[in-house]
């Protein structure tokens, strides 16, 4: 369970972005967040990972499984983001990337899991290859299994399908959602693609005022 | 930990820079030693050597720059610039002097096609006019320039507006000329302000190419306060303490009155940029050769330096040595100790800059580059005599002068400025959703450090460094008066044998000189080569 209380986030010069955000995202179930631009939804999840702009003040309460998280500091969060670009390590092989994320454990054990999610995504015999040679879709699905791989308690999603031709983001939602589910843990996603919410999923919307209103 | 990790450029960096300028205000308000200045026979033939030779060398190189850039058709020529600039002022000078002195390679041609049996009785080197230090300025700064427009043309977000802008102006009817001119110049220009002032600053202030290459009845002015400085009578050297701020202020009016032509250029611009569209001619086939003659001129300076370094007696008009030697080599392998003081000097200030300029970058806010930022700039711009004599002043006062500690600040101060403008850069631009992504896999500050974001960066550091190295290895100023006589560098000694006649032994020392930047830059470029060729 990830839970936002009284969330207030701030610009430099004083102007509020967000005022009194409260939500949560029970344990395999993907929260939608949408609003306009500069809405401050990125800032928000920013917030939760623990990397705001130190420009922004911000006030609230983020606890993840019922533990307080904001004086953690982000690689202790166990929170894994995924953004619009894949951000695959550019001078890592796919392997090497996703062996980034594996926990510390006897390497067969790191080897035998980096496979696993190889497979998982289809990508058996890519294990090798620079990122730069992996097509899109590629690319997304072992940024995702990446961000698994690290055993994360909480995933922030920001617009990660975005930009994917429009064809492959069917299969990308589902293979995301999919993994989540799987996973049992709660995600946030901010997107402005009404198609991206999950089948049945709860959609939240930022006003322009800041606040947060139930769809 | 912020103000730990800004500690080191702060105690090396700009409390060094602070004092070495407040030693120099004595000098400033030094009347008496102004007034001893300006009586000097040869104070006002040097300053107007000075203004000629810096400004001439200034406009030529930016001219000659524009239109190579403008040959070059948007093709990035950063990269075959950095070939020239791994090449030091005072070896090309030394080589250029080698192909034009009246017993140089040119004359030795002449003679060849016109029977000539003496040497001409042209005053090529160290004329006093100041022409050959010019064309030695113009080879040197040409292609430091062309490296900076092309830096700027080429950085990704400049880049992308460029090219929608050019075509836009294309499809209204303007030829490239014009595109360029229009679009292009009035954009670069103003960017480009610190490499010209540098470059500036650097004409009308150089000692060592002067001392090779300059008039010397009178000298520049640089060279004049220089002889000054160095002099054991007290009067004499306050005299030159005078002239090193009258050098800062010249750089200072001239600058100034550079700027205002700028502002005076605004007010005629309407009719410049409002000029209808033209076609344009396509381009005079001259430009494309220009590029080319500099890499030629490059290449027969460091050719006439190889032959003249094994070469024994050698009768005017003879093509080729009569001896073939390996005299100078070995002077130079007897006695190592200037080369090996130059490299110890480079590695222990490329590494140490380095290290500090990245603890800075890396916990300090960027809004903290505002204050290191324009100290780096002022390093890069002040006269290096201004700077040097402070440190002198200082290390004096501290007792210092002549100590390996002061040696190595004196290298320091310079090769961290280099080492910051590069770096801060690419450094501050560093997408920070990649630490977002780190973190979020659970990697702590110093994994993600040592395995993404230096490996990152790696192209931007090692270059940075190699170009840190650079500038260590051909201090000859700062090096010269911190090292009190009891220290000798490269450059120092190739300009002690420069003023002696044997010209062996000068063209050794100033291939060694330019070996070790040049080795620099290879192993950079080597160690910085991406694991694969992305697109």
């Amino acid at each position: 369970m990830l839970s936002l209380q009284d969330i207030a986030i701030s610009m430099a010069d004083g102007t509020p972005l967000i005022t009194a955000v409260s939500l949560e995202a029970a344990a395999g179930e993907t929260v939608t967040l949408m609003g306009p631009s500069g809405s401050g939804k990125s800032s928000l999840l920013s917030f939760i990972g623990g990397d705001l702009t130190s420009a922004m003040t911000a006030t609230g309460r983020v606890t993840l499984n019922g533990k307080d998280i904001l004086h953690l500091p982000p690689e202790r969060r166990r929170i894994a983001r995924l953004f619009q670009d894949d951000l695959l390590f550019p001078h890592m092989t796919v392997a090497e990337n996703l062996l980034f994320a594996v926990p510390m454990a006897p390497q067969a054990e790191r080897h035998a899991k980096m496979q696993q999610a190889l497979a998982d995504a289809g990508l058996e015999g890519f294990a090798n290859r620079p990122p730069h040679t992996l097509s899109g879709g590629q690319r997304a699905r072992v940024a995702l299994l990446r961000a698994l791989l690290a055993e994360p308690q909480a995933l922030l999603l920001d617009e990660p399908f975005s930009k994917l031709d429009r064809d492959l983001r069917a299969t990308i939602r589902a293979f995301t959602f999919d993994h989540i589910r799987a996973r049992a843990i709660p995600a946030l996603l901010v997107t402005h693609d009404r198609e991206d919410v999950p089948a049945g999923g709860r959609v939240l919307e930022i006003t322009a005022r800041g606040e947060i209103r139930h769809v | 930990m912020r103000v730990l990790a800004a500690l080191p450029l702060v105690l090396v960096f700009l409390l060094p820079l602070a004092a070495s300028l407040l030693f120099v205000l004595p000098d400033a308000v030094n009347a008496g030693a102004l007034r001893e200045l300006v009586a000097h026979p040869q104070f006002s033939g040097a300053l107007r050597l000075s203004l000629f030779t810096g400004l001439a060398s200034t406009a030529l190189s930016l001219l000659a720059a524009l239109a190579i850039t403008f040959a070059a058709g948007g093709r990035n020529l950063a990269g075959r610039a950095g070939v020239f600039l791994a090449v030091p002022h005072l070896s090309l000078a030394i080589g250029l002097a080698f192909l034009i002195m009246p017993t140089g390679v040119v004359a030795r041609l002449f003679a060849l096609l016109a029977g000539w049996n003496a040497p001409p009785q042209w005053v090529t080197t160290q004329d006093p006019w100041g022409f050959s230090l010019i064309v030695a300025l113009v080879l040197k700064e040409t292609p430091f320039l062309v490296w900076a427009f092309a830096s700027l043309l080429n950085r990704d977000d400049l880049r992308r507006q460029f090219e929608g802008q050019q075509a836009v102006a294309r499809s209204l009817g303007h030829g490239p000329a014009s595109t360029f001119l229009r679009i292009l110049l009035p954009q670069l220009l103003p960017r480009a302000a610190g490499p010209l002032i540098a470059v500036l600053a650097y004409g009308l202030t150089v000692v060592d190419m002067a001392l090779v290459i300059g008039p010397t009845q009178p000298p520049v002015l640089a060279q004049l306060v220089w002889t000054d400085i160095n002099d054991a009578d007290p009067a004499v050297s306050a005299r030159g303490g005078a002239g090193v701020v009258v050098l800062g202020l010249v750089v200072a009016l001239v600058v100034a009155a550079s700027a205002l032509a700028a502002v005076m250029f605004k007010k005629v611009r309407q009719r410049f940029y409002g000029a209808a569209p033209r076609p344009g001619r396509g381009m005079p086939r001259g430009l494309a050769a220009l590029w080319p003659a500099f890499l030629a001129i490059y290449a027969a300076a460091v050719l006439i330096m190889i032959v003249q370094s094994l070469s024994g007696h050698w009768p005017f008009p003879q093509r080729l040595p009569d001896v073939v030697t390996w005299k100078a080599w070995s002077h130079l392998a007897a006695d190592p100790a200037p080369l090996l003081t130059s490299l110890a000097l480079a590695l222990a200030s490329a590494a140490a800059a380095l290290a500090a300029c990245v603890a800075w970058l890396e916990w300090t806010p960027a809004r903290a580059d505002r204050v290191l930022a324009p100290a780096a700039v002022l390093v890069l711009c002040l006269p290096a005599l201004l700077l040097a004599l402070g440190e002198y002043r200082l290390f004096l006062a501290l007792g210092v002068t002549g100590s390996a500690a002061a040696l190595f600040l004196a290298h320091l101060l310079p090769v961290t400025a280099y080492v910051f403008l590069l770096l801060a850069g690419p450094y501050r631009a560093f997408d920070p959703r990649w630490q977002a992504t780190a973190h979020g896999l659970r990697a702590r500050r110093l994994p993600f450090l040592l395995r993404i974001k230096w490996p990152m960066l790696k192209a931007p550091l090692l270059s940075a460094a190699a170009i840190g190295f650079a500038v260590s290895v051909v201090q000859f100023v700062p090096a010269q008066l911190a090292a009190a006589g009891r220290f000798a560098t490269l450059p120092m000694e190739a300009v002690t044998l420069s003023s002696g006649g044997n010209r062996a032994l000068i063209a050794t020392y100033g291939l060694a000189l330019m070996a070790l930047p040049l080795a620099g830059f290879l192993l950079a470029s080597r160690l910085s080569r991406p694991r694969w060729s992305t697109p």
